[in-house]
């Protein structure tokens, strides 16, 4: 191990001296209580650790720490104390807040579980050295225990045995990021949710949108969250950064299907952040970049620092910019989040926090401004805490929210929000912890579309977005059993109610989970589930969502076995095959066949003056064109009369298509192998590698056919280096498989070209002091500047592969904190 | 308009379901204002071009090119026969023709919500065509049409309204435009 270390939040784990009773008796400073049915003289095994043991590099820390946790494990698996030194703040605080939140399979004495007392040692490293610093110097051999009352020692002074401790990965869930590794991945700017796109199973649309698929599911049935709390709209503009601060954002779960129950209401995966847990001490956040400058600070108050107010937010001055560039141009963005919590006793915590974004997209004229785009929402969510002893806690959560969306010619969508949820985790057995839950919430729509104006089509479209109050109600409840050791199953279940519009709907999702370990370094994780979603609109946007759950609920069958293993060099590798199927799927994006643009040669437009409307080649499902005739006449033949085709204008067939594949459900279905590979990019040098082979498919009025957005290949791989001298590089490259590509006389290929990209990041940090930082930081997304083929574009002349870009984002600015 | 990943993405990106179609002007169907003399020429006109396009499809379409004399029924009564030459270019999608037809006694109608577009139609006499039928948009068509003594007699309109002319005929069409004259009264139509 290496002390000059660009290194975050790496954590180890020694784990010794499993201390019960016999142990006990030589640690009279740490008496462990004996196990009521222990027999003596019989060998005790270790606890082992069930949870994640990952503990992300606390904000605002610096270099490196090392901090012993002295744990009192009960017999039932629960942490029943945790109590640090060795280090100081925030790490002593970082540390104990992740043990006392594990689990761990009890001690036993032969087959009786029993209480003991363990040290864990928790390394941090920090991101960047401060100093340079001798090359790698030998892991310090730890020392003694330290003996009681006196001051806590800086190194473990007992001989631990290192043992790398064996996480425990949801079997629903594939990667996890702290926001310590996004921040080192380039392409990602810094935000965790952006970094979606390099987990597996993960297929994107177009490099550089935040929108993808997930393991077939398209990107309206993913829903994101955060704390619990779904994100409407999770981007900028569509395309720009998240909504939420990144130095809010923890860590980023991925869950793409065979979720645990406390999920739900998506078909497709769920992606949850969560926030980082508040310090004990002022500390804070900022970035100043060419398009916007965001800042975030939190400070503990009231006695024993049982409070604390945090505040954060990010405003774009575009705006001002574009002014310069295209003066009838507005495009504006901000958002801002709040959160206070106080510790009413030891046991009981309030808290409020609050979130919200605000988009606009808007035209000036020489008498006024048009609005093009605009989006907005906001979310308040109050919540009461309570652990219940060692065995469990809850949660009971209030939210209220606004959404709005408006168009042009005064046209919204507006959505009231207001939900109550209730959480609920208790260990009724060492072996079996139950979790359960509620939730409710009423979203009062007041839409105003003006219809009449709107063309036929998409006044029909139109007409699934009207002025209603929908409500839904969820009730899920699971168990985590430990069978025996090493194999662990959650069976669990979640009911959910939909009214919209004078329908009702009802969803019944089971979910199953099991978790083997094969070796002490190899798992297998299987998970399976099924759910239900209502209707959704192609991506999500604040209020869109389609009301009366017309053509009912979507619904998916998800499966995957998978195996995780801990391989050399502190690399984690995880294989999965999936399969997932979809029913009564709503998937304008992915319904339509691969289609010309244009009309491949010899073949004609059909709405337009010469086209012929009876001798069309397909439509949905077709396999070719629903707008391209074929020839009526081969050559030597005279040609028909076609004037008078008619139909122009008033409604195009590209709306009127683009309308009636926002009304289709399909059937979908999608199978897959994942592999990811990770050397934590915290790491002196770290990466990743994430691939996902994998085909999607689906079927519509009896024909089969490959997803529009299917691709076969999707590989991301990312190196992350400390250069030395607190400078950091990293590289990334991104390739996938082109797109299905429509029949074509020209050509015999059957998919676009694949798309590469290389991003890369380069940062260099300045200590300013114990606590101080700050970074200057430059990326650019698309240094290759590779352009990306997404159709295929047919004239007379022959047909081509329409591309567009480079989508190309260089950013370059400064980052800071306390 | 083609259909495309881009179009329904952008669909959504841009909230098609407000944004979209907005210059476009499809609304409740008003009362039909009264048709005088002129519409009702302008949907006589309508009426003997679709009327020759049928008798052109029937004829001669899907024929070798070349010269042809084709007689066919038409559809509703009486009938059309239709020769001269016609050469299409298939890659063009265009068809130059030169043509004559023998319109006897022809009973053509068409019904449509649009009350301009409704007619029922008797039509007697000789009218020639020279120029292009497009069959592609990048070809555009381009035609001249005359009969010296044309015979229409029916009804236009909706609700319909008797229509009657006995007279020579002048006819262009210039994409789906018709423009021309019927008994020397100007006339103009869309198909």
């Amino acid at each position: 191990m290496h002390r000059r270390a660009a290194f975050l939040a790496r954590t180890f784990a020694f784990a010794l001296a499993c201390v019960v009773p016999s142990v006990a008796a030589a640690q009279p400073a740490e008496p462990a209580r004996p196990g009521p049915a222990a027999p003596a003289g019989v060998p005790v095994a270790p606890p082992t650790l069930l949870s994640d043991p990952d503990v992300p590099y606390p904000d605002g820390a610096t270099g490196d720490a090392t901090v012993i946790v002295v744990l009192v494990v009960g017999e039932d698996g629960a942490v029943r104390s945790a109590t640090p030194e060795g280090a100081d703040e925030p790490f002593l605080g970082a540390a104990a807040a992740a043990a006392r939140a594990w689990r761990f399979e009890p001690a036993r004495r032969g087959e009786t579980p029993v209480a003991a007392r363990i040290k864990i040692a928790i390394t941090f490293r920090a991101p960047v050295v401060k100093e340079p610093e001798p090359e790698a110097e030998p892991e310090p051999e730890p020392e003694p225990a330290a003996t009681p009352g006196k001051p806590a020692p800086r190194r473990p002074r007992e001989r631990p045995q290192e043992v790398r401790v064996r996480g425990a990965r949801e079997p629903g869930r594939t990667v996890s990021l702290s926001r310590t590794e996004v921040r080192q991945i380039p392409g990602a700017f810094g935000d965790p949710f952006r970094a979606v796109e390099i987990m597996p199973g993960v297929t994107p649309i177009v490099s550089g949108l935040p929108f993808f698929f997930v393991r077939g599911a398209p990107p309206g049935n993913v829903g994101y969250y955060l704390d619990g709390v779904r994100i409407p709209l999770l981007f900028h503009v569509g395309a720009g950064p998240s909504v939420v601060h990144p130095g809010l954002v923890q860590r980023v779960d991925l869950y793409p299907g065979g979720y645990p129950a406390r999920f739900g209401r998506f078909s497709g995966g769920i992606v949850s952040g969560e926030t980082a847990p508040p310090l004990d001490r002022p500390h804070g956040e900022y970035n100043l970049r060419l398009f916007d400058a965001g800042a975030m600070i939190e400070t503990p108050f009231g006695p024993k620092n049982r409070g604390s107010v945090l505040l954060g937010g990010r405003y774009s001055y575009t705006a001002f910019l574009l002014t310069q560039i295209a003066s009838d141009t507005l495009l504006d963005y901000w958002d801002y989040q709040g959160r206070a919590s106080y510790d009413l006793t030891p046991d009981d915590r309030i808290s409020v926090f609050a979130f919200g974004s605000y988009d606009y997209l808007g035209q000036r004229t020489a008498t006024q401004t048009i609005t093009l785009f605009g989006t907005e929402f906001h979310r308040v969510d109050l919540r009461y805490d309570r652990k219940l002893g060692d065995k469990g806690a809850m949660r009971v959560a209030v939210t209220t929210g606004f959404d709005r969306s408006r168009a042009q010619e005064d046209r919204y969508v507006r959505d009231r929000v207001l939900g109550a949820r209730t959480e609920w985790t208790y260990y009724a057995d060492p072996r079996v912890l139950l979790r359960a839950g509620t939730d409710l919430q009423v979203d009062s729509y007041d839409v105003q579309v003006v219809s009449g104006t709107l063309a036929p089509s998409v006044a029909r479209v139109a007409s699934y977005f009207p002025s209603r109050t929908d409500l839904a109600f969820g009730a899920r409840a699971d168990a985590v059993v430990a069978v025996a050791k090493g194999f662990e199953v959650t069976p669990g279940a979640r009911v959910d109610m939909f009214a919209s519009d004078g329908a009702t709907a009802l969803g019944v999702d089971p979910r199953l989970a099991m978790r083997t370990e094969v070796t002490q370094d190899v798992r297998v994780l299987s998970a399976l589930g099924i759910a239900h979603q209502p209707p959704s609109f192609v991506v999500p946007v604040p209020g869109f969502q389609p009301g009366g759950l017309r053509g009912g609920l979507q619904k998916a069958y998800q499966t995957a076995l998978g195996v995780e293993a801990d391989l050399f060099e502190a690399i984690t590798g995880t294989a999965t095959v999936f399969h997932n199927a979809f029913y009564d799927m709503s998937d304008p994006l992915g319904t339509s066949p691969p289609q010309l643009s244009g009309c491949a040669p010899g073949t004609f437009p059909t709405d337009t003056l010469a086209g012929d409307r009876t001798r069309t080649s397909g439509g949905f499902g077709g396999g070719g064109s629903a707008t391209c005739g074929v020839p009526r006449f081969p050559p030597g033949t005279i040609g028909p009369d076609r004037s008078g085709g008619g139909q122009q204008g008033a409604d195009s067939r590209g709306t009127q298509t683009a309308a009636n594949a926002f009304e289709v459900r399909t059937r979908g279905e999608a199978i897959g192998l994942e592999l990811f590979l990770k050397k934590k990019l915290t790491s002196r040098i770290g990466g990743f590698l994430s691939y996902t082979l994998s085909r999607s498919t689906r079927t519509y009025e009896g024909r089969s056919y490959v997803a529009t957005f299917d691709r076969t290949h999707v590989l991301n791989t990312a190196l992350a280096f400390d250069l030395g001298k607190n400078w950091r590089a990293g590289t990334r490259f991104t390739f996938y498989t082109g797109l299905p590509k429509a029949p074509d006389p020209t050509d015999d290929a059957t998919r676009l070209q694949p798309f590469y990209r290389v991003d890369l990041r380069l940062e260099k940090r300045w200590q300013l002091s114990r606590t101080a930082w700050i970074s200057g930081v430059a990326e650019w997304l698309n240094a290759t500047l590779s352009k990306e083929a997404v159709a295929t574009t047919c004239t007379l002349g022959g047909c081509q592969a329409q591309l567009i870009g480079p989508v190309t984002i260089p950013s370059v600015g400064v980052e800071g904190g306390f | 308009m083609r259909v495309s990943r881009s179009i329904v993405l952008s669909l959504s990106l841009s909230f098609l379901a407000l944004g979209a179609g907005c210059g476009s002007s499809v609304s409740d169907p008003p009362a039909p204002p009264p048709c005088d003399e002129a519409c009702k020429d302008g949907v006589a006109l309508k009426a003997l071009r679709e009327t020759m396009k049928l008798a052109f499809n029937l004829t001669l379409q899907g024929k070798p090119v070349g010269e042809h004399d084709e007689t066919t029924p038409c559809p509703l009564g009486g009938s059309a026969r239709v020769f001269g030459s016609a050469t299409s270019n298939a890659l063009q999608g265009a068809t130059e023709v030169k043509l004559t037809y023998v319109l006897t006694d022809c009973r053509y109608l068409f019904k449509d919500d649009d009350a301009e577009d409704n007619y029922a139609m008797m039509i007697s006499g000789t009218m020639t065509q020279e120029g292009i039928l497009a069959v592609q948009p990048s070809a555009t068509s381009a035609l001249v049409m005359k009969g010296e003594s044309m015979k229409l007699i029916g009804t236009v309109y909706d609700p319909p309204l008797e229509y009657a002319a006995d007279c020579p005929i002048e006819l262009g069409q210039n994409g789906n435009k018709l423009t021309g004259k019927i008994c020397g009264r100007d006339a103009f139509s869309d198909l």
